[in-house]
């Protein structure tokens, strides 16, 4: 009821005219862009590892929330300026992504998928409540320089950190996919992903593959992590929100289809920025639910999957 | 063979626990066990049987105990009836999601569960005229045998021997349905759909039966739960619930019917011990979790058959 | 001859057990069930929350405890933030765990279905919620230290009305009991001054990024933002985003929310702000200064208000107990704390007869990033 009162004062009075509606249109869609690249970052590493591997990895979303942290303490405890911080994050989470995959997942690869679903979680469990105990309850802001300055077109306004995570993310996603079309390890990925045992006959070091996949994937959530930490507080939970943004895009554009997830991920940002602009901020989420479960009904193998009847 | 002894032994101790001691608390506890393996076994269902995973699982225990809770608050009818309907209500719901996502297999239905869960949490979150929106719904009255007055459970002994009968009561027709021509329809569609559908079994009506029973389930035990706590938010459908269930089917074992009860008893007792360590509590939980899946993928019930030497192994001799 | 032996040892290690037991009797701590958020979203104010209460059993320990010589001892449970696990930890508190006494109710919802659980059986100080149903649906037994939303709203608009020169304002709240009082409270008492309310925002608990609502607040082109957010956190972010999506206008903290914490947190974007709060932190009350300096010397964080509340509750458990000379007289206890007002690290404080506490309300604002009281 209340809601109701409040979206009708909301309507922009008539005086203002026409053009402000469009600039407000014009700034929800910048928002949700960078909001989707957040996604789209979050949401290549699942679709990697699930594409490559055949593995659901619940425990994504706490690579994001290290990556975030890492940034946060590399920055506080070694004096590293932000840029610096975020790439020695990266890389050290990515390093990390070896030791989980030989403890979590190498071990239980011929497992049934339900199995190896519940040893992520766990791993998501443990990482969460160790992140709890061993970085504090206290919510943390990764300082950067460009989190406060306005970059300003026109009447739009974003900040530089926006900026550059969209820019980021889009250099990073080109550079993931020339590697894994061009380099001799994304052609051995590619082969894993359409038969494991075929390429494991022709010679393709299944284990090694297993390694680089979760050394991407990790990096990328960490890089995330790293990206979104100075535009909002840090807290040990965070990664469990990024891990279901992350399953909705990758589900939504197509299990293991990169270019899937990057439609999926900009595509959900917007219009979740959208729906929260113009029809009701608390319905948002549900209704980029909603056009989930409206496209996999659709196309059950998401907007770029290819078929895949079992 | 020992089944004819072990079976009526276990159900008589579960019957004379509660007087072994007159601690409440450790009744509460024994009706959380009883209300997380009577949730465990009817998600079993989902994933054991027909072998897909569902996310959305703690939506339609937030439906039954919405409907238990409002029904119950605006008519009055806060007993067996209430019940009833908390079960038609969410075994509803379970129709129509469940005929809309069960042509769709792996993954992509896990994501589809997720996002009808999550749309029902928002509409529950948002609904406040209905619902009351994030402030919940509290005092519930205790369940009575039709609505109010006549006898009403409050202790906590009550709502176990109401959950243990309804725990055995479902074993009981889950290990029935198993064993009879349906059951084995479940099992051909679980291990081979294309095969079973080959042989003239129609998959997509047997899954829509188990999802839509599992949900009923669910809504009942939501119900329950209600009318035993007297208080409900929107939180009883949020995915903890759902992670907590499909640890308890996993680790307990999918598949069968003592796992997911084993798995509710694991969940709850060791949560309750490791109430010492403190802040290390939910850590050393994660350790012990991850480390069953690892060492033991087949659940607890596996190890039992491990040390009895009742099974040869068929599922990896096959591989 | 072996087996006897160990009997022997056995029986006297419970002889012994139970002397020794006999003479720790009468210095058997008192103890206080602490229900409070210690993990997920509210975990951080719930610590400040219990080091608080640490910080004031520990000084009212140094100088010889409560009841002639019994220690206080915490006894802590994590509610969560929500309500069901708030009911649960209460029924361990009283079934199991026998507490003496029960603190906490850090926040509404919470504190709305916990006092079921303690209703007429255990004396229940319930803390920093602010919804009002907490005492008026209360029971006999139950205390509320903080003032009720719509006591702090009426002190704070008036402030608003007659200080802050604003012909309208836009509000961002979250959507819970307390977030959706508080737009109702203060549309009714904002438009009784002629401030035009433009427009309201409701975000969830788990929501992170608001530029979406703000970028929809900043188009209506309010005069002044109000900001409702119990969440460390969730306020932090809130505050830096509205500066970054170039909003110039004012912006209102919420009643009895801001922490040096989150002053911290929010870096420039809070500086200016005002807020209410029952904790002026330039106090100079000696009480509140032997805590605050005693909080120093046990925790790293900064004292809060949410902490103060606590240690009030402390303060007031401690000292109906010495009065009444028992810890267990839930009817006396209740009734000394009605009966009189009492001095505390905020001040002095009565109770009236639904337990509701009325203590002073300050006026408070972010002066090159410390949080000071604005005499008038």
């Amino acid at each position: 009821m209340n809601h109701g009162r409040a979206r009708c004062s909301a309507r922009p009075s008539p005086d203002w005219g026409e053009p402000v509606d469009y600039i407000v249109l014009a700034q929800q869609i910048a928002n949700g862009l960078v909001n989707g690249m957040t996604y789209v970052l979050i949401a290549t590493g699942l679709t990697l590892v699930f594409g490559v591997l055949h593995i659901i990895n619940f425990a994504h979303g706490e690579f994001y929330m290290l990556g975030a942290f890492f940034t946060y303490f590399a920055a506080q405890l070694l004096g590293l300026d932000y840029i610096s911080a975020a790439v020695v994050a990266t890389l050290a989470v990515a390093a990390l992504g070896i030791l989980a995959n030989r403890l979590f997942f190498w071990p239980l690869r011929r497992e049934h998928e339900f199995t190896i679903l519940l040893s992520s979680l766990g791993l998501a469990l443990l990482l969460t409540n160790g992140g709890e105990l061993l970085f504090g309850a206290d919510p943390k802001y990764v300082d950067s320089p460009f989190a406060d300055s306005i970059v300003q077109a026109g009447q739009l306004v974003v900040t530089q950190q926006r900026v550059l995570i969209f820019v980021v993310g889009a250099v990073i996603l080109l550079a993931l996919n020339l590697f894994i079309r061009h380099s001799r390890m994304g052609k051995m990925m590619r082969a894993t992903a359409q038969n494991p045992e075929g390429a494991a006959l022709t010679g393709v070091n299944i284990r090694q593959v297993y390694t680089v996949t979760f050394v991407l994937a990790c990096g990328l959530a960490a890089l995330a992590g790293a990206l979104v930490g100075p535009t909002a507080m840090i807290f040990p939970t965070v990664g469990s929100w990024a891990v279901l943004k992350g399953f909705i895009v990758v589900i939504l554009g197509g299990l293991g289809s990169i270019p899937g997830a990057l439609i999926g991920g900009l595509s959900l940002g917007v219009i979740e920025a959208l729906a929260g602009g113009y029809i009701s901020l608390g319905f948002a989420q549900a209704i980029g639910y909603a056009i989930i479960i409206i496209v996999l009904l659709w196309r059950p193998q998401g907007l770029f999957g290819t078929a895949r009847r079992t | 063979m020992s089944n004819r002894i072990f079976l009526p032994l276990v159900i008589a101790l579960a019957l004379a626990v509660p007087f072994f001691t007159a601690n409440t608390y450790f009744h509460h506890l024994m009706v959380l066990w009883m209300l997380f393996s009577l949730l465990a076994l009817s998600l079993n269902v989902i994933i054991g049987y027909i072998g897909e995973l569902s996310f959305g699982h703690a939506a339609f225990f937030g439906i039954g105990a919405y409907t238990a809770a409002i029904v119950g608050m605006n008519f009055g009818l806060a007993g067996i009836p209430g019940l009833l309907l908390a079960a038609v209500m969410a075994g509803l719901f379970g129709f129509v999601i469940g005929y809309v996502s069960l042509r769709i297999v792996g993954p992509q239905f896990a994501i589809l569960t997720l996002g009808f869960g999550s749309i029902i949490y928002t509409i529950t979150n948002y609904w406040v005229d209905l619902t009351r929106g994030p402030m919940g719904i509290s005092n519930i009255q205790p369940l009575g045998l039709w609505g109010e007055g006549g006898v009403a459970l409050t202790g906590a002994r009550g709502y176990y021997y109401l959950t243990l009968f309804l725990v055995i009561a479902f074993a009981y027709a889950c290990h029935a349905l198993l064993n009879s021509r349906t059951g084995r329809a479940f099992i051909a569609t679980r291990e081979n759909a294309p095969l079973a559908a080959s042989l003239g079994i129609d998959v997509f009506r047997i899954k829509l039966l188990g999802f839509v029973v599992a949900t009923a389930v669910a809504g009942v035990a939501g119900a329950v739960y209600a009318h035993y706590l007297t208080v409900i938010t929107p939180d009883v459908m949020s995915l903890q619930y759902v992670a907590a269930l499909i640890i308890m089917v996993i680790v307990g074992g999918r598949g069968t019917i003592a796992g997911p009860i084993i798995g509710a008893l694991i969940y709850v007792v060791l949560l309750e011990l490791l109430r010492a360590l403190g802040p290390l509590r939910l850590v050393i939980f994660a350790a012990l979790l991850t480390a069953s899946v690892i060492f033991l993928p087949g659940g607890i019930v596996s190890l039992w058959r491990r040390l009895t030497g009742e099974e040869t192994k068929p599922r990896e001799a096959a591989e | 001859m072996k087996k006897t032996r160990w009997l022997l040892t056995a029986a006297a290690a419970v002889l012994a057990g139970s002397i020794f037991g006999a003479s720790a009797q009468d210095k058997e701590p008192v103890r206080i069930g602490t229900i409070a958020p210690l993990s997920g979203p509210g975990a951080f104010d719930g610590q400040l929350a219990v080091e608080g209460m640490e910080a004031m059993a520990a000084l009212i320990n140094e100088n010889g405890g409560v009841l002639g010589g019994r220690m206080l001892e915490l006894v802590k449970y994590d509610d969560k933030g929500n309500p069901e696990e708030g009911v649960s930890a209460a029924k361990r508190a009283i079934e199991q765990d026998d507490v003496d006494v029960i603190v906490g109710g850090w926040f509404s919802s919470v504190a709305l279905t916990m006092k079921e659980v303690t209703r007429d059986r255990i004396l229940n100080i319930m803390t920093s919620t602010q919804h009002p149903n907490t005492t008026k649906e209360g029971h006999k037994l139950l205390f509320r230290l903080n003032a009720t939303s719509t006591m702090m709203s009426d002190t704070y608009s008036r402030f608003i009305c007659d200080k802050m020169g604003l012909k309208n304002i836009a509000f961002i709240t979250i959507n819970d009991d307390y977030g959706r009082l508080e737009v109702e409270n203060y549309r009714k008492l904002l438009d009784t001054c002629g401030i035009e309310v433009l427009g309201n925002e409701f975000y969830n608990k788990e929501d992170t990024d608001f530029t979406t609502a703000l970028t929809k607040l900043k188009a209506l082109n309010p005069d002044a933002i109000y900001v409702s957010a119990i969440n460390t956190a969730q306020g932090a972010t809130i505050y830096r985003q509205i500066k970054q999506t170039g909003y110039q206008g004012t912006t209102i903290a919420s009643a009895g929310n801001m922490n040096p914490k989150l002053v911290e947190l929010s870096g420039r974007s809070l500086e200016g702000v005002y807020s209410v709060s029952l904790y002026a932190p330039d106090s100079e009350n000696e009480r509140l200064k032997a805590w605050v300096e005693q909080y120093g010397e046990m925790f790293s964080n900064e004292p809060a208000f949410i902490g103060t509340l606590g240690a009030q509750a402390v303060e007031l458990i401690a000292g109906a107990m010495d009065e009444v000379g028992s810890a267990r007289d839930y009817e006396k206890l209740a009734a000394a704390l009605r009966g009189r007002s009492w001095d505390t690290l905020l001040g002095t404080i009565t109770f009236d007869d639904i337990g509701q506490a009325q203590q002073n309300i300050y006026l408070v604002q972010v002066k090159d990033g410390k949080i000071t009281s604005v005499k008038e």
